[in-house]
């Protein structure tokens, strides 16, 4: 009965009437996440509520051999919350309440829609925070963090979502209710707590997610150094970690991007800076006057023309602003650009930024690079205009030598936004067959027929094409875009 | 395969120099009073395959070990085939301070790794209890872990890429070689704390951490559990930063080395040298409005607690964090039904406490007024009762790991069965039977 009014009837039955949206214009509001350039409407979405309807659903999907692809905020930037092969999208925004708060253990037991920065907002006046903060933290869900193993400015000190994650509530692609892991730590038995954070929704749905609390530190303190050329800010970071200082945030803000934010954000950055560090100590006082006192040093060392201090939270948060609403004042530059996440181990930093501008060059091409330089994490946007034929082309082929550039340095496809559809393709350049295939027999545990969410992180899935209908088409005809 | 074929088999691999058939090398290698068939040392993550690959084709089984210090932990194993050693696989393979990360074999001893990265003062901060000989892969296969866990994390988290053995022989990597990697699934979480069961461990990248330019240890005693806990949880309240903070029962204490108090509070600052001094101040002034007195520790002070765990029996309970000094008194009273008087040391920060104990108790009272009755209790809150170490016939009374829930153990069994179908790696010893 797969996808026909009686299909229909069951999740209306399992979500009310509310809860499914069938409308051709309304799926397509779900047919891509922050990456735009993968398209594909569920035939249907659904809002569930609670964790038995959340079981119900991928029991009825497995029944019928429907895919499941799960959403939070659809921020994501790897086509990860689209359907290729359309099926059945949850949509976990209605589920998004904070069920626990447990400062003496230090923990949080959270619904998977609860967006990121409304937790730390619940806790803050507690004393803790969430320390996980990726730049969308204003929007994008909980559930999304873990699924993808969020990254974020902070992560550098303290490490990605997974690192956070003290259990979870998952229903798997079997169809089963799992409870792993929680406030007691080190439960006897494999780590699957672990092993199914980042799972980008192949594994299961999340339904609940125990996560840990930090205490807000006893100071803050951020600073900003400008340098006449990226190679001297590339080098003084260096410099920082090897002396033996892990700050808190330490990102990296290109020329073009100085520019860029300068003129959207307003953020006030030194104009005509080659490069821009924003560091951020925290910790206690004490400590963080020694560090930055070090930091200066450094900076000075290696040429600054400048270096500020946040004198208060005002200022801290306009140095912060630029960088966290760069991704959107590059619209300024350019109307379509391609974002890599590759990632180089840190003393190769100086290299690879070399190399990007010679990509750029190359492919006659602008590189706008804001990163988190502290972890090696890259974000270079590739900026190309859609309408100017071939450029498209080219900005594909610079994409690809860099992320070729990044693993011939012992590097990695992706820090923090994950594989998605969108890098599946790139597993082959990091992994031999024989971890791809231990990973796709893993995946298989969680989800025999693989039903959850096909096509993504994995080159091909073992079920691929056994397990599907054939697929419907994506709009009907007639539908106004 | 005939005993002395396959004695040639392994011979060919490793070279007859390493494969130990003697009776005296033997039960020196023995698992829980099980004697494996021959001991084989490979020096390579070839030799390794190789081996892994002869045990499955002629149905063999085989447990890996590295220094041999934790092999009590698990259920007692049926048999044991070959004794895979792996203690000759120390290479240090990639080293860049600059990137804080370290690729070493996983036979590589924590001593002569933490000598190595303390030329670059850095570290690997994983500080298993009486284990500084202990090698990376076995610390990290074993899932065992120190009091640096509360700033630093576990193995778990430290380990960002693996290489490993599957069942069948196959070399496998999962991970990455940088700090931060989610590209694919996060296998090396999944070989953590697996006891080889799904794959043998061998090679570890791991992440480092600088050693800070200063650091302060002070023991605070007090007069009771619970001011003790109070102090704990004010700490775990405030904005201090510890490295480490370990609670000690009287039993503890004393077999430390230090003056008896009915508990302690062991706390670790690192830090540059004016924040050290001013947490040791602010410790010293939250301890004594709870009455605690204050003394200097040294840093031999936390490489000792090792010793204060010895014993043939030692058990790690893990609950809610705030719950532990009453897990603790709960410890010491079923204990103490029995006659056994525990030393207990706790990771206060992280809800997880390990107590050690002399002496004997009939299995049949070991399973029925201690094993259970904590049991019941913990697993009503999520959590847990491992007994790390016991003469085998305690172990049989009752499951090493306890019970582990539906539909988790259902998908640990599917786990197991899909990477090692036959049981090759360390069958019968890990939760569940698996």
């Amino acid at each position: 009965m797969a996808l026909s009014p009686a299909f229909l009837a069951e999740l209306e039955r399992i979500v009310g009437a509310r809860g499914v949206v069938s409308t051709p214009e309304g799926r397509l509001a779900y047919e891509c996440d922050m990456h735009t350039f993968y398209k594909g409407a569920p035939d249907f979405v659904v809002l569930p509520e609670t964790t038995q309807q959340v079981v119900e659903l991928v029991r009825l999907c497995r029944r019928e051999h429907v895919a499941v692809v799960p959403r939070g905020s659809g921020t994501g930037l790897i086509g990860g919350a689209m359907a290729p092969v359309g099926g059945v999208m949850v949509s976990m925004t209605r589920m998004n309440r904070i069920l626990d708060l447990d400062f003496p253990n230090r923990s949080a037991t959270v619904q998977p829609g609860l967006i990121n920065l409304w937790l730390s907002q619940a806790t803050r006046e507690h004393g803790y925070y969430f320390a996980p903060d990726p730049s969308s933290q204003m929007v994008s869900s909980i559930g999304g963090n873990a699924s993808t193993n969020a990254g974020g400015p902070h992560c550098l000190k303290y490490g990605i979502t997974v690192n956070h994650v003290l259990g979870l509530e998952v229903v798997t692609g079997a169809g089963e209710l799992l409870r792993v892991g929680g406030k007691a730590q080190d439960a006897p038995g494999y780590d699957l707590t672990g092993a199914l954070v980042g799972g980008e929704g192949t594994l299961g749905l999340l339904t609940a997610i125990t996560v840990r609390l930090l205490h807000v530190p006893a100071g803050v303190k951020t600073l900003l150094a400008s340098f006449s050329a990226i190679d001297d800010a590339s080098e003084a970071v260096s410099a920082i970690v090897g002396a033996g200082i892990i700050p808190a945030a330490l990102e990296m803000i290109d020329e073009t991007f100085v520019r860029a934010i300068n003129e959207g954000v307003g953020a006030g950055y030194p104009k005509g800076a080659g490069a821009v560090l924003l560091i951020e100590l925290d910790g206690p006082a004490a400590e963080i006057e020694a560090q930055a006192g070090r930091i200066v040093q450094i900076c000075h060392d290696h040429a600054a023309l400048e270096i500020r201090v946040a004198q208060d939270d005002t200022e801290r948060a306009l140095l912060w602003k630029g960088r966290k609403e760069a991704a959107g004042a590059v619209g300024r530059m350019s109307p379509t650009w391609i974002l890599q996440d590759a990632v180089v181990p840190r003393s190769r930093l100086p290299e690879i930024m070399r190399e990007v501008q010679a990509i750029g060059a190359r492919h006659r091409l602008v590189i706008a690079n804001v990163f988190h330089a502290g972890d090696g994490n890259l974000h270079p946007m590739i900026l190309y205009d859609d309408r100017v034929p071939g450029e498209l082309e080219r900005a594909q082929e610079a994409n690809d030598e860099l992320l070729r550039a990044c693993l011939a340095m012992g590097g990695s496809v992706t820090g923090e936004h994950g594989v998605g559809l969108d890098k599946a393709w790139s597993m082959p350049l990091q992994f031999g067959d024989a971890d791809l295939s231990f990973m796709a027999r893993f995946r298989r545990v969680f989800d025999p027929d693989g039903i959850m969410n096909p096509g993504k992180l994995l080159p091909s899935h073992p079920a691929c094409g056994e397990g599907f209908r054939p697929a419907a088409p994506r709009l009907p005809a007639g539908t106004w875009v | 395969m005939s005993a002395p074929a396959l004695a040639d088999a392994l011979a060919a691999i490793v070279g007859r120099e390493h494969v130990a058939g003697s009776a005296t090398e033997l039960s020196a290698a023995a698992v829980d009073g099980v004697t494996p068939r021959w001991r084989v040392q490979p020096s390579s993550v070839d030799e390794v395959s190789r081996i892994v690959k002869l045990a499955a084709s002629e149905g063999l089984v085989v447990a890996p070990r590295g220094s041999g210090s934790a092999l009590h932990l698990g259920m007692p194993p049926a048999r044991v085939d070959f004794a895979l050693d792996l203690s000759r696989l120390t290479g240090i393979m990639e080293y860049i301070p600059a990137d804080m990360v370290a690729t070493v074999q996983a036979g590589v001893r924590l001593d002569v790794l933490g000598r190595e990265l303390g030329k670059h003062g850095q570290m690997l901060a994983l500080d298993p209890y009486g284990g500084r000989s202990r090698t990376v892969g076995g610390v990290i296969a074993s899932g065992a872990s120190g009091q640096r866990r509360f700033r630093y994390g576990t193995g778990r988290d430290l380990l960002l890429g693996a290489r490993f053995v599957q069942a069948d022989g196959t070399v496998t990597w999962g991970g990455s070689k940088v700090v931060k990697s989610v590209t694919g699934y996060d296998v090396p979480k999944l070989l953590a704390g697996s006891l080889g069961t799904l794959g043998v461990i061998v090679e570890a990248t791991l992440r480092l951490h600088p050693v800070q330019p200063a650091s302060g240890s002070w023991l605070f005693a007090f007069t009771s559990r619970d001011t003790a806990g109070s102090f704990v949880a004010a700490v775990l309240a405030s904005t201090l930063e510890p490295d480490r903070i370990a609670w000690l029962n009287a039993g503890a204490l004393v077999r430390a080395g230090m003056d008896s108090s009915d508990a302690g509070v062991a706390v670790s600052v690192g830090s540059v040298a004016e924040a050290v001094s001013a947490q040791g101040a602010a410790l010293a002034s939250m301890a004594s409005s709870q009455g605690g007195k204050a003394s200097v520790l040294d840093e031999g002070f936390w490489s000792g607690l090792g010793g204060a765990l010895a014993g043939p029996i030692a058990v790690k309970l893990t609950s809610e964090i705030r719950r532990l000094p009453f897990w603790a008194g709960e410890l010491e009273r079923v204990f103490a039904r029995r006659g056994l008087s525990p030393a207990m040391v706790g990771e206060a920060g992280n809800g997880v406490l390990h107590a050690a104990a002399e002496g004997s108790v009939p299995p049949g009272d070991w399973a029925k007024e201690i094993v259970s009755p904590l049991r019941d209790g913990l697993s009503a809150e999520g959590g847990s009762l491992v007994v790390e170490r016991a003469p085998v016939e305690l172990k049989r009374a009752a499951d090493v790991w306890g019970p582990i829930p539906e539909p988790a153990l259902a998908v640990m069994k599917r786990l197991k069965a899909e990477f090692d179908p036959h049981g090759t790696l360390n069958p019968g010893r890990f939760v569940g039977g698996l």
